[in-house]
């Protein structure tokens, strides 16, 4: 294809919504296997809560860098 | 500047970049608000924002500070709460007891200065500093050379630097291992960074853009598209205070894991 007629195409959002999916998957799987063991052993539920959100806020960090990077493209 | 009649899309994409300018050092300038004095004129959104979050975190601690009865009451109370929260989970257990103890106001004044400049963002008339990749950067190089200096300080130079060679691993892979240490020291630093930064300008371009559906769409979209913003404004507010506990809480541990001894 001629590269100009592709100019059209917006590869800053598709990568952007590419990055999503890696979160949604991290994300996803975190809490999971989170609350699998906080069901099983109750005890521990805040030391539980507070390294899910810790990992959280570490898997989004990971998506909100490719989302910059689609902002710098735009 | 356009020679042709802005179609709706470009509308929006401009009302989105004129927006988020308010963050760089391009952006607008501040200025009161319904009023205009040109004396002001050389304000920055940015240095207002900054201002306010320095002149209330300082008030807030003053305010808890003088009305100190022997049981607190009042601000003192949920004051005295917010600290004792800080000094246990994030400092002393990431930390040890004396570091801790003695680098809680240091958190303490982190997470507040940090939760008031994201809120100010959702203020009318006001937007947040942290949007801003440069306010981001400067507590990101707040927290590298506080890792670094507080591991000279108590590990030695020579501790410092080998705390970059893993303990017992093979000298041949010693070239690769090493490296790849140093730089993950620095992108820690970078990702505290860019996690706050992007959260925050995120946040405010997706409002923003939720808001272009109407202008795109036509005024029947009114309704559901105010719902899904004031939903997202709510949203908002709860990641402004989650980032601010988060950027606190991970230069905690990183910190805690330069410090280290049994490397």
């Amino acid at each position: 294809m001629n590269p100009i007629e592709l100019s059209h195409i917006p590869f800053a959002a598709i990568g952007a919504g590419l990055s999503a999916i890696g979160a949604g998957i991290g994300i996803g799987l975190l809490w999971a296997f989170g609350l699998q063991s906080m069901a099983r052993q109750p005890e521990l539920l805040p030391k539980i809560q507070v390294s899910m959100f810790i990992g959280a806020a570490l898997v989004e960090g990971v998506a909100l860098f490719a989302l910059v990077i689609c902002f710098l493209q735009r | 500047m356009l020679d042709h009649e802005p179609s709706s899309q470009e509308l929006v994409s401009d009302f989105i970049n004129e927006h988020v300018l308010n963050h760089s050092p391009n952006g607008h300038t501040w200025n009161l608000p319904f009023l205009h004095v040109s004396a002001l004129d050389w304000l920055r959104y940015d240095w207002v924002m900054l201002g306010v979050a320095i002149v209330v975190t300082v008030a807030l601690a003053a305010l808890a500070a003088r009305r100190h009865r022997p049981t607190p009451t009042g601000i003192s109370n949920a004051f005295e709460a917010f600290v004792v929260f800080v000094r246990d989970s994030i400092a002393i257990a990431n930390l040890g007891e004396e570091e801790g103890q003695r680098m809680t106001s240091y958190f303490c004044s982190l997470f507040l200065f940090i939760l008031t400049l994201n809120i100010l963002g959702l203020v009318p008339f006001c937007s947040s500093a942290t949007g801003n990749v440069g306010v981001t950067c400067a507590m990101a190089l707040m927290f590298l050379i506080l890792a670094v200096g507080m591991a000279i300080v108590r590990r030695g130079v020579l501790g410092f630097l080998s705390s970059f060679v893993p303990h017992g691993a093979p000298l041949v892979l010693m070239p690769i291992l090493v490296p790849i240490e140093v730089i993950s020291l620095l992108i820690r630093a970078i990702a505290l960074m860019v996690r706050l930064f992007a959260n925050m300008l995120a946040g405010h371009i997706v409002i923003l853009a939720m808001l272009g559906l109407v202008v795109m769409f036509g005024y029947l979209t009114f309704l559901p598209v105010i719902a899904v913003a004031v939903a997202l404004v709510l949203f908002e507010v709860f990641v402004a205070i989650f980032q601010a506990y988060i950027f606190t809480l991970l230069s905690a541990i990183f910190i805690g894991l330069m410090l280290n001894t049994e490397h």
